[in-house]
């Protein structure tokens, strides 16, 4: 076959032009270390990434959300138990006072000291986490519990919850209203305080009787509320257990789709060195071989 | 009869076909780097004996011609291949040019952007009456609108600079024709003695080459030498001397975009030829302006407007801290990804809560909303918004690799072609060094024997002499 000059220039620079593209994109996947990065360096591997990336995106959305959660119904937990202790002592004060051994002046002094275990219990049921009152259903920018004159107190919130998203179409509750929490079904346990106070200064045995059967309901009740808030902090737990492991499968999947395998990119690099000197050299053979270089 | 006078004559005459013969060499030696140029070759011949009347003598030799070295059927298969690389390489780089237009990649894209949306309603239910997270969301879905003005923007833009193009490429059609057929007219006129114009055919070749990578043509060479050029569907381009044209005429239905059209002639009623043209520049930039850059953009509209309809139809029923409701959350006008725009300014106007008396703490709306994220939507096929976007990608780049392939494919046949035309019509300068000594030898050898004739001659006059 013929050779003609411009033919092998031609040939010449259009293969070393090619090995020097192919090795500048391997070079930019070592750089990078990313071997998709265009979506038609593997189309459906870049559908894949943006799946994922969202996925990922989604996962440490919800993780953040059970952060929040938890931080909610831990405070509720801790004032839960706190509620607990104080109506414990309510309750060994009303045993006492209801004894024959009190005095008409004794039952004051227990009701004084009644009083300020109150004022107490409001303070816990007012809690708030980041300005939130958390007992209050949804109106949570204000304090859902009330004190008012003669020993009341009022509930102002609603009984709704709050919730967060933990998983597609799977919310978790993060709240219980205080008026299912301290006014539930077995009774009003800021009621019985009331009618308690009353008794031991109106010096009401009876009275004073009826509110133990009272504390003991909203013991109860309070054991229950603190019950359902640990049932949902286990929820949340095992919900961020899950979603953690989920993250951790979906980043490896990531990884795999999008980054370049250092080695065999090192290694195809390599190759390509080679290849590109060999080119080189023979380019520079062939051009020293022409018939000019033997006339004199 | 031939007496020494003739032996001249012999000597002259080879004299000059050696002349000529070097000068054919050096013409080649000097286009060895000509694009388009076609080695020519000197056919010697002898010159018609005569009788002188003992037998036939020879009279020396002469050129009889100087032949082109050129194969017609690779060079029509070269148009095909030229408009096929045309095609390619516009698609090729118009194409990446659109990649880099969904950056999703890195998170700056789409995707991340409804992610941010998403990741942002959930922190306002985290925690509905903080006016901080609003913000952040009316800030996050300012960014998204954005981001979709923005990409909708950067393929409306290509699709202008496209039609540019192919503005452009028309005017050089144009050009070209009129070149052709000039060239026509003059290779006509320098055929008709009967010799080849060599350097006017290569001339013509390289402009017909030029043509086909600009759109697919099909030619027909008469007796006389002169190429027709047809285009589109059989509508003549180029007659022996006379070109007709093609405008680029802008179309009303296509955003007044253009369409390419044929005229015959000066006042020829104009042909629409866009959907004929079957390649060459002309189509790859008629099908990603038309084609893909269209169906991204619908398909970003699409997308666009299934995001704002769905987002408004479950924000107008929730209530926001100031007791707003029935507010549309984004623009309801901006249902196209240029004109998407956030329509609450406040953030309180942000309807959380699902009821007005559930307010500040209710977060049920907004969690209706963030749960839009992983629904499907029958607007878009069945899928949910971030696996739509995610299969227009797939498809864009699917495209662009595509056209990547198709232009690598492309290349090699081209040069296997070029290589295969190169082996009859490229100069090879060791072979032209070569018939430079020959030539040479045969010169010199000629003036020898003119010398040697001169000397026959002093010694005839000698005899006189003496």
């Amino acid at each position: 076959m013929r050779v003609a000059d411009d033919q092998l220039f031609e040939v010449m620079t259009g293969n070393l032009a090619r090995l020097r593209s192919q090795s500048l994109i391997t070079q930019t996947q070592i750089a990078t270390g990313k071997r998709v990065v265009r979506p038609s360096d593997d189309p459906i591997g870049f559908g894949q990434v943006i799946s994922l990336k969202a996925t990922l995106s989604t996962l440490d959305q919800r993780l953040r959300n059970i952060q929040f959660g938890q931080t909610r119904l831990a405070a509720a937990d801790t004032a839960l138990g706190q509620a607990s202790n104080l109506l414990a002592r309510i309750k060994e004060l009303t045993v006492a006072a209801g004894s024959t051994t009190y005095s008409p002046s004794d039952r004051i002094a227990a009701a004084q000291e009644v009083r300020q275990l109150q004022q107490q219990l409001v303070t816990l049921a007012n809690t708030r986490v980041n300005g939130q009152a958390i007992f209050s259903g949804t109106t949570t920018d204000q304090d859902p519990f009330l004190s008012g004159s003669g020993d009341t107190v009022t509930y102002q919130g609603n009984d709704d919850v709050q919730s967060i998203q933990i998983g597609d179409g799977q919310t978790v509750q993060t709240t219980l209203p205080g008026s299912l929490v301290f006014a539930g079904p077995a009774g009003d346990i800021f009621q019985t305080l009331k009618d308690l106070l009353a008794g031991l200064e109106t010096n009401d045995t009876g009275a004073i009787q009826a509110a133990l059967g009272g504390l003991d309901a909203g013991l109860g009740q309070i054991t229950n509320a603190q019950g359902q808030v640990g049932a949902l902090e286990n929820r949340l737990d095992s919900a961020a257990g899950s979603l953690e492991e989920f993250k951790q499968h979906a980043t490896a999947m990531l990884s795999g789709v999008e980054d370049s395998d250092l080695t065999t990119t090192l290694a195809e690099f390599s190759r390509q060195q080679v290849a590109f000197q060999a080119a080189a050299q023979a380019t520079a053979k062939i051009l020293n071989t022409t018939l000019l270089n033997f006339l004199g | 009869m031939g007496g020494i006078g003739s032996l001249l004559d012999i000597g002259r005459s080879a004299l000059l076909a050696y002349q000529r013969a070097l000068s054919v060499t050096g013409q080649n030696i000097s286009n060895v780097n000509t694009p388009g140029y076609s080695r020519q070759e000197v056919l010697l011949g002898a010159l018609p004996p005569q009788d002188d009347g003992t037998a036939f003598m020879g009279m020396g030799v002469t050129v009889q011609e100087i032949r082109r070295s050129f194969d017609g059927f690779i060079a029509r298969q070269l148009y095909g291949s030229q408009s096929t690389l045309g095609r390619y390489q516009v698609m090729r780089d118009a194409l990446a040019q659109a990649e880099g237009f969904f950056p999703d990649s890195s998170d700056a894209g789409i995707s991340a952007g409804m992610s941010d949306f998403f990741n942002a309603l959930q922190d306002v239910a985290n925690n509905p009456a903080d006016l901080t997270a609003r913000s952040v969301l009316l800030a996050r879905a300012q960014t998204l609108a954005g981001r979709f003005n923005d990409t909708a923007g950067y393929l409306q833009a290509q699709q202008r600079a496209l039609d540019g193009q192919i503005q452009q490429s028309v005017g050089e059609v144009n050009t070209l024709a009129a070149q052709i057929a000039a060239l026509n007219a003059k290779i006509g006129q320098a055929e008709s003695g009967g010799q080849a114009a060599n350097d006017l055919r290569d001339q013509r070749e390289s402009l017909l080459r030029d043509l086909a990578s600009r759109i697919n043509i099909t030619t027909l060479e008469d007796g006389a030498g002169q190429i027709t050029v047809f285009v589109g569907r059989g509508q003549t381009l180029v007659s022996q001397g006379n070109a007709n044209r093609l405008i680029a005429t802008p179309d009303a239905n296509n955003h007044g975009y253009v369409d390419v059209q044929f005229v015959a002639g000066a006042t020829g009623t104009p042909v629409t030829i866009s959907s004929v043209i079957a390649d060459g520049r002309l189509r790859g930039l008629l099908d990603v302006r038309d084609g893909t850059l269209a169906g991204l953009l619908s398909s970003l509209d699409t997308l666009a407007g299934d995001f704002v309809t769905q987002i408004n139809q479950v924000h107008r029923q929730g209530f926001g801290l100031d007791g707003s409701t029935d507010l549309a959350f984004f623009a309801q006008a901006g249902l196209t990804a240029s004109t998407m725009a956030v329509n609450i300014s406040d953030p309180r106007q942000v309807a959380a809560s699902a009821s007005a008396s559930g307010l500040p703490g209710d977060n049920a709306n907004i969690l209706a909303m963030a749960a839009l994220q992983s629904q499907t939507s029958t607007v878009l096929g069945g899928v949910t918004l971030n696996d739509f976007y995610a299969k227009m990608t797939t498809d864009l780049g699917t495209a662009a690799s595509q056209a990547d392939q198709g232009l690598t494919v492309q290349t090699a046949v081209q040069a296997q072609l070029q290589s295969h035309q190169a082996e009859v019509a490229g100069v090879s300068l060791d072979e032209e060094l070569m018939n430079l000594m020959k030539y040479q030898r045969a010169f010199e050898a000629a003036s020898k024997v003119i010398v040697t004739t001169d000397a026959l001659m002093q010694a005839i006059l000698a005899m006189k002499q003496s």
